[in-house]
């Protein structure tokens, strides 16, 4: 149970190559790894997929509903006050006429998107990010893969992200790997 | 075949090409015109401020000005974000060039906020109101012109953030606030997932935006102020010459920034010319279209009001501006770029786009000066035409100098944000190959969403 429960650590691996990457995945798989607890750093987008990671979600598409649901009432309540507190009949027609009003609810129901679709990109980029480890090398090209493990299964994590033939290999203490001709 | 620029196919990943801001000196003779430029726009329109607050007419030629910028600046980030869209990667050296234009176009709302101070009251005229109280015309109008200005903006800001982050030790070191601002950029598949994501949805909303705002400015300081101008078309017609003329400002930046800038040129190149043109052209004979269906129905129909309007801004009082930009919008344009060595070269098609751009300029004059400058804006027809209203020295310093202010706000926000979008032109370059087919070189690509 306490195995369960104990807290996970990020094991980070950098790679020179692209298939070396989707490598340590696919072996992070077999190793009974959840693809959530999997994350690929790249200075380049590469295709969804194109690591054979997981499918990544973010919740942006639901912001602009919401905001267009916000800007849509803000601008029924502005239209609706407006022509009701200085009620003029023109030409015949209801004081709040849609036709005459749509251009005021299309502004407000645009604004609110825009704003919420700002304001859920940030959200989305907040901190903290779930990425503890970093290192400066993968915004020089290299890929990195981190892993989020608990104590008992870092060396199997371990395990699958040397057998991709890493650079480097680091954890929170420092690197893992042992210099060539180091003892 | 159009072959694409080779620089463009083999980018570097390792160590990752980085684009960098253009290398601007202030002792090159055309930075300094445009700095000169910039600065007689801003004492012009500290002039006009000072000595024309709620003059309607001293406005009119500001309100070309204006338009000038919304049909221009405004109108460039359009192609990042259509060519986007439609997964055009032709255009990946051309996205951030014209998404830069977010930032002149801020000046638009500079220039809106004393026009619209110096709009007579809505009541008694044509307008698209219909006795709204709620602050219209100038609430709605300011307030819709902001929200395509900040969707400009975000799309600017979002797209640029991974090229101007830095290495993650730098976000990481930043003060929390900057460092959300930076997106706490690491270049997690997430966030490079929701930056896609983020320029497509924004994109949209600019478009939807854009037309919104020709719709409404259009209205609101050129048909509601020449009584029994009344034309659906218009307004589209403004949006689209808008688009036109957005294309060949891009055209012109695109030529210039191969000639002067080695770095960002060795990118751009006749692919760039070839697809920009096509759609150049396409756009030329949709003036023609906007124009004549909007023509054709005031010339059947003989309405008294809508015969005077297109008097005024057509055949009688402003047939010299309406002449000119016959000439330099449709006529000239569509002769030249029927040719293909003309649409496939960046020079010629370039030289094709200051015809346009110039012709612009009356295009706005020969549409908004009568309206501003029209002493009886009142009442649902007009009983004579107004007299032209030709511009004194000021006007022609104030729309010289605002023209060569955005220019100059460009190129300042070009010195300073990286001109390229790397982190697109990098997987452009995993995604498109050359490869022999046959005995011809063909270009392969991978489109993957």
């Amino acid at each position: 149970m306490a195995k369960h429960t104990a807290p996970k650590r990020e094991l980070l691996a950098l790679y020179a190559e692209p298939d070396q990457a989707a490598d340590a995945v696919a072996r992070l798989r077999e190793a009974g790894f959840d693809d959530t607890d999997v994350e690929i750093l790249s200075s380049t987008p590469y295709p969804e997929g194109a690591f054979g990671e997981g499918h990544t979600k973010h919740r942006l598409f639901a912001f602009p509903f919401a905001g267009a649901a916000c800007g849509l009432a803000v601008g029924t309540a502005w239209v609706v006050g407006a022509q009701v507190s200085l009620p003029i009949i023109t030409g015949g027609k209801p004081v709040v006429a849609v036709p005459a009003v749509i251009q005021i609810l299309y502004e407000g129901t645009l604004l609110g998107a825009v704003l919420f679709t700002v304001l859920g990109v940030l959200f989305e980029s907040r901190l903290p990010d779930g990425v503890g480890l970093y290192d400066d090398r993968i915004a020089e090209g290299y890929i990195g893969v981190s892993i989020m493990a608990r104590e008992h299964r870092l060396p199997d994590a371990q395990i699958a992200l040397e057998e991709a033939e890493p650079l480097d290999l680091l954890s929170k203490e420092g690197s893992l790997m042992q210099a060539p001709g180091a003892a | 075949m159009i072959h694409p620029e080779a620089a463009g196919l083999h980018l570097a990943l390792r160590p990752p090409y980085r684009p960098q801001a253009l290398k601007v000196s202030p002792r090159h003779a055309g930075a300094a015109a445009l700095a000169v430029l910039g600065a007689l726009g801003v004492v012009t329109y500290v002039v006009k401020l000072v000595t024309a607050w709620g003059d309607r007419a001293a406005w009119a030629y500001p309100t070309v000005a204006l338009m000038f910028v919304l049909s221009t600046a405004t109108a460039a980030p359009l192609v990042a974000y259509a060519s986007r869209m439609a997964k055009g990667y032709w255009a990946l050296p051309v996205r951030r060039i014209a998404a830069l234009y977010a930032v002149p176009s801020l000046l638009s709302f500079v220039l809106l906020i004393p026009i619209m101070a110096a709009l007579p009251p809505l009541e008694g005229r044509s307008n698209l109101w219909f006795g709204f109280s709620g602050g219209a015309p100038f609430l709605t109008d300011a307030l819709a012109l902001s929200i395509l200005l900040l969707t400009g903006l975000a799309l600017l800001w979002f797209s640029a953030v991974p090229d101007v982050a830095g290495p993650p030790s730098r976000v990481r070191a930043m003060p929390p606030l900057r460092r959300w601002l930076h997106l706490n950029w690491a270049g997690t598949q997430k966030q490079w997932k929701l930056l896609r994501a983020a320029n497509l949805t924004l994109g949209a909303f600019y478009l939807m935006g854009y037309v919104y705002v020709h719709m409404l400015l259009s209205t609101d300081l050129g048909q509601s102020l020449l009584p029994g101008w009344r034309s659906g078309i218009f307004p589209a017609y403004n949006a689209l010459t808008g688009i036109q003329a957005g294309i060949a400002t891009i055209l012109i930046t695109l030529a210039l920034v191969r000639k002067f800038s080695p770095e960002a040129g060795r990118f751009i190149g006749d692919e760039q010319a070839s697809a920009l043109g096509k759609i150049l052209l396409a756009t030329v004979l949709m003036w023609f279209y906007f124009f004549w269906s909007d023509f054709l129905l005031m010339w059947y129909a003989r309405l008294p009001g809508e015969v005077a309007a297109m008097q005024t801004t057509v055949a009688i009082t402003y047939v010299l501006p309406f002449l000119l930009a016959l000439f330099l919008m449709l006529l000239i344009p569509f002769v030249l770029l029927i040719f293909n060595r003309v649409r496939q070269s960046l020079t010629l098609v370039a030289g094709v786009s200051v015809f346009i751009v110039a012709g612009l300029v009356f295009d706005r004059i020969r549409f908004y000066v009568a309206p501003m400058a029209n002493p009886e804006p009142f009442g649902h027809v007009m009983h004579e035409l107004p007299a032209p209203y030709w511009p004194n020295a000021l006007d022609v310093l104030f729309l010289v100098g605002m023209i060569g202010l955005m220019f100059a706000v460009y190129l300042y926000a070009a010195a300073r944000v990286p001109i390229l979008n790397g982190w697109e032109m990098r997987q452009g370059s995993m995604l498109r190959k050359e490869r022999t087919f046959m005995r011809a070189r063909v270009l392969v690509l991978g489109k993957p969403d």
